[in-house]
C-alpha cells in the first residue's frame, strides 16, 4: 500500500494538470469532444484522489489532517469535488479551469512537501476531529468557489459595461448564472462550516477542557460565519442581489482568508496543531 | 460529368436585377418544363432573394450556358442579363459551387442558415416534377450533407451577424431565464420589429411596444403577442422592464439619464439592459455610468457583428475542407458507375460459357442427369462469381478509392477479355477456346 501511496502522490498533480489543461483548452477553443471528455478526466482524478486519501488513512491509521500538506491535499480534493458536484447539478461546464487551478496548486504543494509519518499527536487521531476538519475544509472550498464565481461575475460585468466582447464574453455563462453559482456555492459552504462548528463545539470541551470562547480562532470563525449568514438571509429576503451580492461574497471570502492567516500565524490559539 | 449551370448572385449582379430574376415556387414549377424542352434532361432551380441558380444535365451532348439565360429572359421578359451578370459552371466546378452554396460560404452573409433549407426545397420541386435522376439525387444528397456538416462541424453559422440579433445576444449574456423577463421595444419601424421578433423567438416572457403612432405599435404588438406602452408615459413605465430596446427615428433623446436613474431606484438596483439601436441615439449614453445598467448602442453592437463575421470568415477553410472531402467521395462514387455494366458483362460471359458447355453434353446424358448438371453448374458459377460481384458492387456503392476500382475493373476486363465480348459473349468464348491450351490437349 505504501508503494501505491507514493505513486499516487506523484500521479495526482499530473492528473490535475491534465484536467486543468483540458478545461482550459475547452475554455479557449470550445470543442465538443473535449467538452464531454473533460468531466470524465476530472471524475477519474477525484476517484484517484479519494483512493489516495483513504489509503493514507488506512496505512497511517489517522485521518489525513495531521500536517499542513495533508490538509492541502484535502483542500485540493474538496475544491475539485465541490466543483464537480456543482457542474453535475447545473451542467455549466465553462468555468472549471478557474476552479481546478486552485486544486492543482494545492495538490502540487502537497505532493512536494508532504510527510509520510505514522507518529502524530493522539488528539489528531480523533474521528470527530477528522469530520470537523473535513467538513470545515469542504465549507471553505464552497466559499472559495463562490468567490471565484464572484470574480468571474465582476470580470464579465466590467466587460459588458466597457463593450468588450472577447473571450470572457464568449465563454463565460451569463451574469445571472454566475450569480446563482456563486450563491449555491456559498450556501453549501455555509452549511458545511456550520456543521464543522457544531462538531467543534461538541468535541471541544472533551479535547481541550481549558479552552476559551474568546479564542481568536473561534472569534474569527464566528465573524466569518456571521458575515455569510447575514448575506444568505439578506439574499433570501430579497435585499441582496446582483453586483452587491457578489461584492459581499468576495468581501466575506477576504475576511475568511484574513481570519485564517491571522489565527494560524499571528494569534495564539489552542487550535494550532502543526 | 456534363453538369452545367449559371449563378446570378450578389457577387455578379446588383440587387435590382436579382430581385427581377428571382423565381418564386410557382414560377419555378412553370419554368422547369421549358428547361426540359430540349435543354436539360434533369436539373434544379434554386432561387432566393440573393441568388438564382439554374443547373442541369443537358439533353444534348453539351450546351452553351448562355442558352439558359436566353430561356430565362424568354420566361421573364424585360430582364437584361449580360455575361457579367452571371457565373457559369461546368462539371466538377458546378458540383463544387453547389456545395459552397449549401454550406453558406457563398452567401451574402457568410454562414447564412436559411440557404440549406432553400436548396433542399429546390431539389424537392425537381423531384416532384420528375426532373431529377439518380446522379442529380446523389449530388443533392451530398450537397445537403455538406450543408449539415458545415453547421455541425464548424462554427460557420454561429454568432449574431445583425445588429438586432447582437442586441439579443448581449441580453442573453446578462439574463439566464428570459421567460421571466419583460422587454420594451420603443419604435415600431423595421429595426424595432426585427428586435421584437428576436425577443419573442428567444422566449422573453412579456413584450411591450411603444411608438408615437399607436396604430403601428398595436400592429407590432399583435404580431409578437405583446402589450402597448403609451409613448408619452415612457418615463413612468420603464422601471417595469428588464430589457429596453429603442429604435425610433427621433431627432432628440427620448430617455434621459435622470429618468433611468430614478427607474433604477424603483427597481432597487435590479439590472436593466438598454439597447439603443437608433441613429441618432434615443437614450442618453451617460446611463452606462449607472450601476447595473447595461447600455449598448449601434457602435458597440457593431463590434459584436464585425467580430462574428470575422469568426465566420475564419471558418471558411474548415468548410472548404468538408467540401473537398465530399467532392472526393462524390466523384469516387461517380467514377465507379461503369462498374455495374462490367459486372453485368462478366456474369453474362460466364453464363454463356455454361450454356455452351451444357449444350455440348445435352444429348450425351440422360434428362435426369442433365438437370442435375445444369443445376450444379449454375450453383458453381454463382459461387465462383459471388465474391467478385459483391466486391465490385461494394466499390460502386461506397464510392471507394477510384484507383482501386479502375484497376480491379481493368484486370477483370483484361483477364476475361470482356472489352471485346459481344452481349452474348460468343465471340470471346470462341477466342478463348482457340487460345486455351488445355482445350487443345
Amino acid at each position: 500500500m505504501l508503494q501505491s501511496i507514493y505513486f499516487l502522490n506523484l500521479l495526482l498533480p499530473l492528473f490535475y494538470i491534465t484536467a486543468f489543461s483540458i478545461y482550459s483548452y475547452d475554455f479557449y477553443n470550445e470543442k465538443k469532444v473535449v467538452n464531454n471528455s473533460k468531466r470524465i478526466v476530472l471524475f477519474i482524478t477525484l476517484l484517484l484522489h479519494t483512493f489516495y486519501l483513504v489509503s493514507r488513512m488506512i496505512e497511517y491509521n489517522h485521518p489525513p489532517i495531521t500536517n499542513k500538506f495533508e490538509i492541502f491535499s484535502i483542500i485540493a480534493f474538496s475544491i475539485g469535488f465541490s466543483y464537480f458536484i456543482l457542474e453535475l447539478l447545473t451542467d455549466i461546464r465553462g468555468t472549471g479551469a478557474f476552479i481546478i487551478l486552485f486544486s492543482l496548486v494545492f495538490q502540487i504543494i502537497s505532493s512536494i512537501f508532504i510527510e509520510h509519518t505514522y507518529n502524530v499527536p493522539e488528539v489528531l487521531r480523533n474521528r470527530l476531529l477528522g469530520l470537523h476538519v473535513i467538513s470545515a475544509l469542504l465549507g471553505y472550498s464552497g466559499i472559495t468557489i463562490s468567490a471565484v464565481y464572484g470574480v468571474l461575475y465582476m470580470l464579465l460585468y466590467k466587460n459588458l459595461k466597457a463593450n468588450k466582447f472577447g473571450l470572457i464574453f464568449d465563454r463565460l455563462p451569463n451574469l445571472e448564472i454566475l450569480e446563482k453559482l456563486s450563491f449555491y456555492s456559498v450556501v453549501i459552504g455555509f452549511i458545511l462550516i456550520t456543521f464543522a462548528i457544531v462538531i467543534g463545539i461538541i468535541w471541544l470541551p472533551s479535547a481541550f477542557p481549558n479552552f476559551s470562547y474568546s479564542d481568536p480562532k473561534l472569534v474569527g470563525t464566528f465573524i466569518v460565519w456571521l458575515i455569510y449568514g447575514v448575506g444568505i438571509v439578506s439574499r433570501f429576503l430579497g435585499n441582496l442581489y446582483g453586483k452587491k451580492a457578489i461584492l459581499y461574497s468576495i468581501l466575506g471570502f477576504c475576511v475568511a482568508i484574513l481570519s485564517l492567516i491571522i489565527t494560524n500565524t499571528l494569534a495564539k490559539t489552542f487550535h494550532s496543531f502543526y | 460529368m456534363n453538369l452545367v449551370g449559371i449563378s446570378i448572385n450578389h457577387k455578379t449582379s446588383p440587387l435590382s436585377l436579382r430581385e427581377t430574376v428571382h423565381l418564386n415556387r410557382d414560377e419555378i414549377v412553370e419554368f422547369i418544363p421549358r428547361l426540359k424542352d430540349g435543354l436539360f434532361s434533369e436539373g434544379v432551380i434554386i432561387s432566393t432573394c440573393n441568388r438564382t441558380e439554374i443547373f442541369g444535365f443537358p439533353s444534348v451532348l453539351s450546351i452553351d450556358p448562355s442558352i439558359i439565360t436566353e430561356k430565362l429572359q424568354e420566361f421573364k421578359p424585360g430582364i437584361i442579363l449580360k455575361p457579367d451578370h452571371y457565373s457559369r459552371y461546368f462539371s466538377c466546378g458546378a458540383v463544387k459551387h453547389l456545395f459552397s452554396v449549401a454550406s453558406g460560404i457563398d452567401s451574402l452573409i457568410i454562414g447564412d442558415s436559411q440557404i440549406l433549407g432553400q436548396v433542399k426545397e429546390a431539389f424537392e420541386i425537381s423531384e416532384d416534377l420528375n426532373f431529377a435522376g439518380s446522379v442529380l439525387r446523389r449530388i443533392f444528397d451530398t450537397t445537403i450533407r455538406v450543408g449539415k456538416r458545415s453547421i455541425k462541424e464548424t462554427s460557420i453559422g454561429e454568432g449574431a451577424v445583425t445588429v438586432s440579433y447582437a442586441a439579443v445576444q448581449v441580453v442573453e449574456k446578462i439574463f439566464a431565464n428570459l421567460e421571466k423577463k419583460s422587454a420594451l421595444v420603443i419604435g415600431a419601424g423595421e429595426t424595432g420589429e426585427l428586435a421584437a421578433i428576436h425577443l419573442r423567438d428567444k422566449g422573453v416572457g412579456k413584450i411591450a411596444i411603444s411608438n408615437r403612432t399607436v396604430e403601428r405599435a398595436e400592429k407590432l404588438a399583435e404580431k409578437v403577442n405583446g402589450g402597448i406602452v403609451s409613448f408619452n408615459s415612457l418615463a413612468e413605465q420603464i422601471h417595469n422592464f428588464d430589457i429596453i430596446i429603442s429604435a425610433t427615428s427621433s431627432e432628440n433623446l427620448i430617455i434621459s439619464f435622470d429618468t433611468v436613474k430614478s427607474a433604477l431606484k424603483k427597481r432597487r438596483g435590479t439590472p436593466v439592459v438598454m439597447m439603443d439601436i437608433a441613429v441618432p441615439r434615443d437614450i442618453d449614453p451617460d446611463v452606462k455610468k449607472i450601476d447595473n445598467v447595461f447600455y449598448h448602442d449601434m457602435d458597440s453592437l457593431k463590434i459584436i457583428v464585425d467580430q462574428n463575421l470575422q469568426k465566420r470568415k475564419d471558418q471558411i477553410p474548415s468548410v472548404e475542407k468538408i467540401i473537398l472531402e465530399e467532392m472526393v467521395g462524390f466523384f469516387g462514387w461517380y467514377n465507379t458507375l461503369d462498374v455495374v455494366p462490367t459486372i453485368k458483362t462478366m456474369r453474362a460471359f460466364f453464363e454463356e460459357i455454361r450454356h455452351d458447355e451444357l449444350e455440348k453434353i445435352k444429348h450425351k446424358v440422360s434428362e435426369e442427369d442433365y438437370i442435375k448438371i445444369e443445376d450444379m453448374t449454375r450453383r458453381m458459377i454463382g459461387r465462383l462469381l459471388h465474391n467478385p460481384t459483391v466486391k465490385l458492387r461494394e466499390f460502386a456503392e461506397t464510392g471507394a478509392n477510384i484507383n482501386d476500382v479502375s484497376t480491379n475493373t481493368m484486370i477483370l476486363k483484361e483477364l476475361f477479355n470482356l472489352d471485346h465480348t459481344p452481349v452474348n459473349g460468343n465471340e470471346s468464348i470462341k477466342e478463348n477456346k482457340k487460345e486455351d491450351p488445355l482445350e487443345e490437349e
